[in-house]
């Protein structure tokens, strides 16, 4: 594992207020944090020697850090205040991680463009007029734009992946389970999983080495298998999703792009197709919808949430509370949710969509038995402009096809900055089976020898260098 | 999906919607309706639902005290910090009868 951005990173925490103003002011026209703790309070109480020691974090505003705001991006939530540290956090700052400030999201998780927020828009910093992506866009713009070495997100469709692809980063998608999930604002539990954004690979090993494992406060954590975590074997096979994918030229150029390169590097690869691949999207969507509508229940002014001043009775309470709470795609999510799960259709939508699942598991574990990984596009576009003008809320639901596949059948996958394509970046996926992270991780490594992940004009000095060279021109 | 039936599952979320958002969740909540039909194409009989993907059963623990009192009342104390209002150690609420 190389520490040097730990070191680097370290001199620049050690003045808060200087950072946190640099932050801020490099933030302004990406606006990717909701919060930022000026006074770095949370650097006090962490290790100074862990192996993270002094290194700065983002963290999704879904994700709960002790003593930062936890808004899931929302209006419902705006004055929420987190008692406690999800456990993934609890770990990297055992490590010495410090989490510097809380990022922006489409609200719950829900949106691919980081559109859908209360707290605003957050801006790609390779082109200011298009979106970072979605739902985890603050983590992915705050990484791209050099704020931050690292960040978590979350990831229930392609949350943590399709942001990273948009802004040119690394974003792992765990296994399901291999992080906990405490601490997570529940939006589909079946699906998500916290995830790691950043431009070095090392890091997210780290990170993921030390967050992964069995946690007692969330019961469908799993233990990584030990025998994973060894240096692991060459990626031989590796098949290609094929047929007709429906890719803007940037993207099709950049696949095509992927494929040579890892033939260049003696990997067979094969092109496959799948059978299942027109109801992966129906599939997730039904799932994850109904998990949101019950999920969110929880919301309702009275356990969780901002409240009308005045109302006659709880039910006109809770119902005015969601009312004035919820943005719209939070709103569609939930009747979609509770109208597949009301009697009489539950057999048509839910447990049909959950039977697709299972047949989308068979088809890739069947894949699995001859390839080491499968390689598709992260989305079929590059970044878009903001306020829908290439794809319309559906359409960018649509677009989630290369996405969910992993959530529905828990793998591990990860998205590989692919090159830059009329100044965008362009993200790649690789997808292994479960527990495969090492392999996914390596496998990126070797192919960044060849195509090493870029950093956006605008933003080409990580902040930490930047403030360090000024440092050291003052003394 | 027509109006009222978009009214009855408001009804069963427990949510209120302006006229506005009746007419624009109508339209968006039947084309995701349709989409969702593209799942019949697909034979799944003698699949089994797949409700959780890699664990079998569920797993449990122990009903004990946690034995880290001291973070625990840290923890009430910091949730009760956040209560609106408290009467001693109680979170007080609206009068709901």
């Amino acid at each position: 594992m190389s520490l040097s951005p730990n070191v680097r990173w370290k001199s620049v925490l050690a003045s808060a207020d200087a950072f946190s103003q640099a932050l801020r002011e490099r933030d302004k026209r990406v606006n990717s944090f909701l919060e930022i703790d000026a006074a770095l309070r949370s650097a006090g109480g962490t290790s100074d020697s862990g192996p993270l020691a002094g290194l700065p974090i983002a963290v999704k505003d879904n994700i709960a850090v002790r003593g930062f705001q936890l808004t899931c991006g929302s209006k419902i939530l705006s004055s929420h205040v987190s008692p406690y540290d999800a456990t993934v956090v609890a770990r990297l700052a055992a490590a010495g991680a410090v989490p510097v400030g809380k990022t922006n999201l489409d609200e719950f998780g829900m949106g691919s463009s980081t559109d859908n927020s209360a707290g605003g828009s957050t801006n790609n910093p390779w082109d200011l007029d298009r979106v970072a992506g979605g739902s985890s866009g603050g983590s992915a713009a705050a990484v791209a734009a050099g704020l931050v070495p690292l960040a978590l997100g979350t990831d229930t469709g392609g949350s943590v992946r399709q942001p990273a692809a948009f802004c040119g980063v690394y974003g792992l998608k765990p296994t399901y389970g291999s992080l906990s999930r405490y601490g997570l604002v529940a939006y589909a539990s079946s699906l998500e999983v916290a995830g790691l954004l950043s431009y070095d690979i090392d890091l997210i090993r780290a990170a993921y080495r030390i967050a992964a494992g069995e946690d007692v406060m969330d019961q469908t954590s799993v233990g990584v298998p030990q025998g994973e975590l060894l240096p692991p074997a060459a990626v031989r096979r590796v098949a290609f999703l094929g047929g007709e994918l429906g890719l803007d030229a940037s993207t099709a150029a950049a696949y095509r792009a992927m494929r040579e390169l890892v033939e260049s590097q003696g990997v067979t690869v094969d092109e496959v197709e799948l059978e299942t691949a027109d109801y992966v999207v129906p599939a997730y969507y039904t799932i994850a919808t109904a998990e949101a509508s019950a999920n969110l229940a929880r919301f309702n002014g009275i356990r969780y949430g901002e409240r009308p001043v005045f109302a006659e009775n709880p039910e006109e309470l809770v119902r005015s509370a969601r009312g004035a709470g919820f943005g719209s795609e939070v709103k569609l999510r939930i009747l979609l949710g509770t109208y597949v799960l009301r009697s009489g259709f539950q057999e048509q939508y839910y447990q049909r969509a959950q039977r697709i699942r299972t047949a989308i598991r068979h088809e890739l574990g069947k894949l699995y038995e001859t390839f080491d990984l499968i390689m598709l596009p992260t989305f079929p576009t590059v970044a878009f402009h903001h306020g829908e003008r290439e794809l319309d809320a559906f359409q960018q639901k649509v677009a989630d096809r290369f996405t969910t596949m992993a959530n529905l059948a828990a793998l591990p996958a990860l998205s590989i900055p692919a090159g830059i394509y009329d100044g965008l970046p362009v993200g790649i996926q690789a997808m292994g089976p479960a527990f495969s992270e090492e392999r996914l991780l390596s496998f990126a490594e070797l192919l960044a020898k060849d195509l090493p992940p870029a950093r956006p004009p605008a933003y080409g000095t990580p902040l930490c260098d930047e403030l360090a060279d000024a440092s050291g021109g003052r003394s | 999906m027509d109006r009222s039936e978009l009214d009855i599952t408001a009804e069963l979320a427990l949510m209120d919607l302006t006229d506005d958002e009746r007419g624009q969740l109508e339209t968006a909540v039947a084309q995701l309706l349709e989409y969702f039909s593209v799942m019949d194409g697909i034979d799944v009989s003698g699949l089994a639902p797949t409700t959780r993907a890699l664990q079998e059963g569920n797993r449990l623990r122990s009903d004990v005290l946690r034995t880290d009192g001291e973070a625990a009342q840290a923890l009430a104390d910091d949730i009760l910090e956040q209560a609106p209002d408290l009467e001693d150690r109680f979170i007080a609420i609206p009068n709901v009868l």
